[in-house]
């Protein structure tokens, strides 16, 4: 506590002091230097005299104690009043009257002798100093001694001499420690003497040796020259300059100003660490600031960075590319566009091939439905069905010409009117269907499937209860399915055409189901959902495979016509091959094109695939399959067809095989059919 | 459980067993993180990349080996020793035992790295290979302030000085320096040794400024590294030339450094002006390399008389030296080319060039050189000089006898290998673009103008065998004649092209093809386009089948060479404004 305060009184007069450095400070100064003159003061008072008031102090005051009485008091006491003091017999001092600055300035310009001039304030008069006082102020402020004949350090003279007198200055005996030698000086001693005995102790300085010599002596011995320890790798050598780090690079590798403005605006890591500048001459180069932190740096990069052995490839980038066998041996394949066939307003979403080869189908989201001969490109009949055409599918038996064609949510079957007569009649007969037949099914449920006689076409109308996505007709042309993806349960349907009959076969599916195919030859049947196909045996009911395809969504499939392999489109570009044989897993995916794929399709006969894109192509492949089962099938891109343009993002929509000949049809987004041939 | 969870009493395995990281190393080693460093860096030992991080991705991992490696060296008890000493020291202080403490500084332990670059380098070309960070290192260290009071001592600034000029006394004396580059940073040299080419940086002859970024204790001990080893492989080089290493000195002249001074003064007036004998001159030059050294430096004084005693002290070394070079030469035909390139060329250099450099370079391709100041071998007055050095605005008096070129001359002349025309390099004109040897134009897919004006110069040398090929002397004057042409000449030039330009067409117009094709231009295009894309499909349909590793390697491969198509692009852009511009202001 004392403490503390003792501190808050420091404090105190700390504050203190700030207001009596203001009101004194300048009293104060020269209040001393007219303390230490005033008693030489009378001196210079008595040679010169000049102001009227010294010469009043001479005459009436003693020479020796100041005129002024007042003592050693504060002289703010009398700031105010008209004298300064009082003189020894009572009476006021008056103060002098105070001239102007300028006065006082002339005047002092005008002497020579100013420099010695010091106002008294305590007497109030002018003292002037001496020469010698000058002198003796100098000396004091140098720290010397005011007057000059005074020695302060003068040789000490001993004033009793002890030589011959013969007697101690004390009478008192020597002490027996004085004779005696002292036990521990001995045992340091013994100390330092074991010690330099013993070699702990050296006295004589290190001797240098010579710091080099050949250390790389007979280099012929290898097996001495081997690194110890583990591999060692070398530091990467720093990089060479190039010409742009030249003191006089040729114009070209100096940036212009814009250029090294628009490094402003690059991210730290991707702008040049290097400016190249010009200098004209060498003497103009200046020293590089950089030097010493280039250096640290490749110190860190030496000791501090990992070190591992990297490959670096340097090889042809067209060494990388897979080695194809000659598209020439590969032939027939379609290579160009052989016809358009122009008639739809709108893009043409889907497009079929009748079974011989004949006639194509299409179907357009401009409401249209077009048959064309393929032959001569001539559209021969046009249904308007006043609805989107999402899927088109020609029934695959040649006598029954019948056209599936999925119209905005439903079903529609239609006679395509082409053929000869017998023809004509079978398909007439099939789309028979008596109206009542169905009223009974009715249940507490919404039936999944209505048939319903089409009056305007007279065909035959299957009302799902929801959107149909897709349509595939079974190779003998009875059957035929449908797909709902938001069916649930009945999700896919199968149809019998000749009993008009549908059910739903399938209660659970992982996930959406995308499209269904029939196998090509035997009782299967695949489901392809958004990320793997199922293959079910129909006869047993079973479900026999399952692919998984690994792409993120599947947009389409197709079945080999062997049975065996199946291609499948996706919708982030990829075709995935697989071998039912041999894995349930793609046995090769192939990253081609940069949009969604639309559609996939094999070639009856030929060894031939292809795939349609949203990006305005489609590619074909040669896809040989062998019989020998050791033999992986063989995929060779050949072609990647192009013509179709884009429109509203959308590029080639659906293509398909022509049946027997190597022609390959595409329906484009800009409402072209096109054929390519070889 | 732990994703690494290792049962109780079962040993670690695989790289949780073989890496460690750089704290529990430092732990393991009982040592402090300082000293690790210093270790690390003194054995060269780095942190390695294992497969699996175990302890995390942010962390350096060691070897166990490395570290184990690290372990067993002595230098680590060497370090404890080197502590323990200092404390003893702090502690005789503090108890006022000054005796104590005098015997203790007297007697600090030291330690030496000559095993250690044994074990780094077990031969000698292995550490010539790792020569590049050395020298540059050393030569970065040379050129810093010897001040004392900085934080690096004025003693090591001076051996590394001395180790640079030992280093460059023996490029010089072998004529092993093959190119040399005035770059922004310094200048670049590039010497091959014992078949290893190597490349360092020296900085400009200006005082360095220590800046506060860098760690001096890092960098310090990497310099103690490479000055010993700077000074082995020195004594090897020396050694293999029959020259003894160190460089004897004569005590008394290193220590009367002044005086020498006025003793060299005093001998080199009494001698006879021009004096003929070749030993002589020999002397005299080295009398005065003394002289010169003395004055400014003492390193340099170290240099000066290494390179006096390389010819003068053993003439039988030097015979051997001769032979031993001839026999290696017969197959080098490189070193032979480099020795003779500015033979019988005498050359005096100015005030304002860099000296040391230049001293360094022409005597490494056989030429003769003096310079300005005190100690010079000879005079600018010299009747012999067929070259001056000079880097100012202009030249005031003038020797005809001689040539006067700017200091870049010499360093292309150099990375050419031929003696180019001086014309370009004539005082007060700028110079022609300095470009850099290291560069295979070709690779790069851009060559610079200059470039290729210097090849020509150089068929031309070549096919003559004259030191100054006229053809592409022609060629050079022809484009300095350009430059400097009269404004009318040029407009009758100008003229000429205009009248040869609508012939050029009418030309072309005359010809068939053109004229049958140019009215289905349109269509012409169409077809050029569709071409261009079934070729491009062609080149591409393979990548369908590729792997998407093999896949992404190609297009980085592509990205990569397409950049570099851009950059040599964008070289040509400015290249082409640059001359366009430069026309502009011709006309």
């Amino acid at each position: 506590m004392g403490h503390s305060d003792g501190d808050h009184g420091s404090d105190l007069s700390a504050d203190d002091s700030p207001w009596s450095e203001g009101s004194w400070s300048d009293d104060d100064d020269e209040g001393s230097l007219s303390f230490e003159d005033s008693g030489e003061g009378s001196d210079a008072d008595s040679d010169e005299p000049d102001a009227p008031a010294v010469e009043e102090s001479d005459s009436s005051e003693d020479e020796v104690a100041p005129r002024n009485t007042i003592g050693d008091v504060p002289l703010e006491w009398y700031k105010n009043e008209e004298h300064i003091g009082y003189d020894i017999t009572g009476s006021k001092i008056k103060k002098r009257d105070r001239e102007g600055r300028i006065e006082a300035y002339l005047r002092n310009a005008d002497d020579a002798k100013n420099w010695r001039k010091i106002y008294d304030e305590y007497n109030d008069e002018e003292v002037q100093i001496t020469k010698e006082e000058a002198k003796i102020i100098s000396r004091l402020l140098k720290g010397k001694t005011p007057h000059t004949n005074v020695d302060p350090y003068p040789d000490y003279v001993d004033w009793f001499e002890y030589d011959g007198k013969g007697h101690p200055l004390s009478s008192a005996p020597e002490p027996k420690r004085r004779f005696v030698p002292s036990k521990w000086e001995q045992k340091k001693v013994v100390k330092l003497v074991r010690a330099i005995r013993k070699g702990w102790i050296k006295f004589d300085k290190p001797k240098e040796e010579p710091n080099f010599y050949l250390l790389w002596g007979d280099e012929t011995d290898t097996a001495d020259n081997k690194r110890q320890g583990l591999s060692y790798i070398p530091a990467p050598k720093p990089n060479l300059p190039g010409h742009e780090e030249s003191y006089n690079p040729s114009v070209e590798y100096i940036p212009t100003q814009e250029e090294i403005d628009s490094y402003q605006l690059m991210y730290e890591e991707d702008r040049p660490k290097f400016i190249p500048r010009k200098f004209d001459c060498l003497r103009s180069v200046p020293a590089y600031e950089k030097a010493l932190r280039e250096g640290f740096d490749r110190c860190l990069d030496l000791y501090l960075c990992p070190r591992t052995r990297k490959k670096r490839i340097n090889i042809d980038p067209e060494s990388l590319k897979p080695k194809l066998p000659s598209k020439k041996d590969l032939r027939p394949y379609p290579r160009t566009c052989y016809l358009e066939f122009k008639g739809h307003n709108g893009p043409v979403k889907s497009l079929s091939v009748e079974a011989t080869g004949q006639w194509i189908a299409s179907g357009s989201s401009d409401g249209t439905i077009r048959v064309w001969e393929v032959e001569t490109g001539r559209c021969i009949k046009v249904w308007n069905v006043g609805g989107v055409v999402h899927r088109i599918a020609w029934n695959p038996s040649p006598d029954r010409h019948i056209l599936a064609a999925v119209v905005d949510h439903d079903l529609l079957l239609l006679n395509a009117e082409v053929g000869d007569e017998d023809a004509q009649m079978k398909t007439k007969g099939l789309l028979q269907i008596e109206e009542l037949a169905q009223e009974e099914d009715n249940g507490d449920k919404k039936p999944a499937v209505k048939w319903v006689k089409h009056e305007k076409f007279d065909g035959i109308m299957l009302i799902h209860h929801k959107a149909v996505s897709t349509v595939e007709w079974h190779f003998k042309g009875d059957y035929f399915t449908t797909v709902v993806p938001s069916g649930d349960s009945r999700a896919v349907l199968l149809h019998q055409l000749s009993k008009k009959h549908s059910h739903h076969p399938f209660r659970k599916l992982p996930g959406l189901p995308i499209a269904a195919v029939f196998h090509p030859s035997q009782k299967m049947f695949f489901v392809a959902t958004k990320k793997f196909v199922q293959v079910y045996d129909l006869q047993k009911a079973q479900l026999v495979k399952k692919l998984e395809s690994g792409v993120r969504e599947i947009s389409s499939i197709s079945i080999h016509p062997g049975g065996d392999n199946v291609i499948v489109g996706s919708k982030d570009g990829k075709l995935c091959w697989f071998d039912t044989d041999l894995s349930t897993r793609p046995y090769k995916t192939l990253k081609n094109h940069s949009k969604d794929i639309t559609n996939v399709t094999f070639h009856r006969k030929y060894p031939l695939f292809a795939s349609s894109s949203e990006d305005c192509t489609a590619y074909v492949f040669h896809g040989m399959v062998y019989s020998d089962l050791n033999q992986n099938p063989l995929i060779v891109p050949l072609e990647i067809l192009r013509g179709h343009s884009s429109s509203d993002g959308r590029g080639v929509l659906d293509c398909k095989f022509h049946p027997r000949q190597p022609w390959l049809f595409t329906a484009g987004a800009d409402s072209v059919v096109r054929l390519y041939c070889d | 459980m732990p994703k690494h969870y290792r049962p109780a009493g079962k040993k670690k395995e695989g790289n949780a067993a073989k890496y460690i990281t750089r704290t529990k190393a430092v732990k393991y080693l009982q040592i402090s993180l300082a000293t690790f460093r210093k270790l690390c860096i003194l054995k060269g030992v780095f942190p390695r990349d294992p497969k699996k991080k175990v302890e995390g991705n942010h962390k350096t991992y060691y070897h166990m080996k490395d570290i184990a490696f690290l372990a067993h060296d002595p230098l680590i008890e060497k370090f404890r020793e080197i502590k323990v000493h200092r404390k003893k020291v702090k502690k005789a202080f503090a108890k006022k035992n000054k005796d104590l403490a005098d015997r203790l500084l007297n007697r600090p332990p030291t330690y030496k790295l000559d095993r250690l670059i044994l074990e780094r380098y077990p031969t000698f070309v292995d550490a010539l290979r790792d020569l590049d960070d050395c020298l540059t290192m050393v030569h970065l260290f040379a050129a810093l302030p010897a001040v004392e009071g900085e934080r690096v001592q004025v003693q090591r600034i001076h051996n590394c000085r001395r180790l640079s000029h030992e280093w460059q006394a023996y490029i010089s004396r072998t004529h092993s320096l093959r190119k040399t580059f005035i770059s922004v940073k310094g200048i670049y040299y590039q010497a091959e040794v014992q078949g290893q080419k190597i490349t360092w940086l020296t900085p400009h002859a200006l005082q360095q400024v220590l800046t506060d970024d860098v760690d001096f204790n890092v960098m310090l001990t990497f310099l103690e590294f490479y000055e010993t080893l700077l000074g082995f492989i020195n004594f090897k080089l020396y050694h293999s030339i029959n020259v003894n290493y160190p460089p004897v000195l004569d005590p008394r002249l290193e220590a009367l450094a002044s005086e020498l001074y006025a003793l060299c003064r005093y001998m080199s007036s009494g001698r006879v002006p021009g004096n003929s004998e070749p030993a002589g001159l020999i002397e005299d030059k080295e009398d005065e390399d003394n002289k010169e050294s003395s004055k400014t430096d003492e390193s340099e004084l170290r240099l000066a008389q290494l390179q006096h005693q390389l010819p003068t002290n053993e003439p039988g070394a030097l015979m051997h030296l001769v032979q031993e070079s001839t026999a290696a030469d017969a197959d080098d035909a490189d070193a032979k080319e480099c020795r003779s390139l500015f033979k019988n060329l005498k050359f005096y250099l100015s005030r304002e060039v860099p000296r040391e450099s230049l001293l360094f370079i022409i005597p490494a391709f056989g030429g003769t050189v003096s310079w300005e100041g005190e100690g010079a071998p000879f005079d600018e007055t010299d009747e012999d000089i067929t070259h001056q050095i000079v880097d100012r605005p202009t030249q005031s008096h003038v020797f005809l006898s001689r040539e006067y070129v700017q200091p870049q001359w010499i360093y292309d002349c150099v990375n050419a290998r031929i003696i180019l025309p001086t014309e370009g390099y004539i005082v007060g004109r700028v110079p022609p673009p300095h470009l850099s040897p290291f560069v295979d134009n070709d690779a790069e897919g851009y060559i610079p103008e200059y470039a290729e004006t210097i090849k020509r110069l150089q068929a031309a040398a070549q096919s003559q065998v004259l030191p100054l090929p006229s053809l592409g002397d022609e060629d050079m004057e022809n484009s300095l004649v350009e430059a400097i042409i009269d404004r009318s000449e040029s407009n009758e030039i100008a003229d000429k092209k205009r009248k040869e330009r609508p012939s050029q067409i009418g030309r072309q117009i005359n010809q068939p093809d053109v004229v049958d094709k140019s009215d289905t231009k349109e269509a012409d295009d169409h077809m050029e386009d569709s071409h261009k894309q079934a070729e491009k499909d062609a080149a591409d349909i393979s990548k369908t089948l590729m792997s998407r590793k093999q896949r992404g390697l190609l297009q980085a491969i592509e990205i990569n060479q397409e950049r570099k198509k851009d950059k040599v692009n964008l070289l040509k852009k400015r290249k082409k404004n640059a001359d366009s511009s430069a026309s502009a202001k011709g006309r």
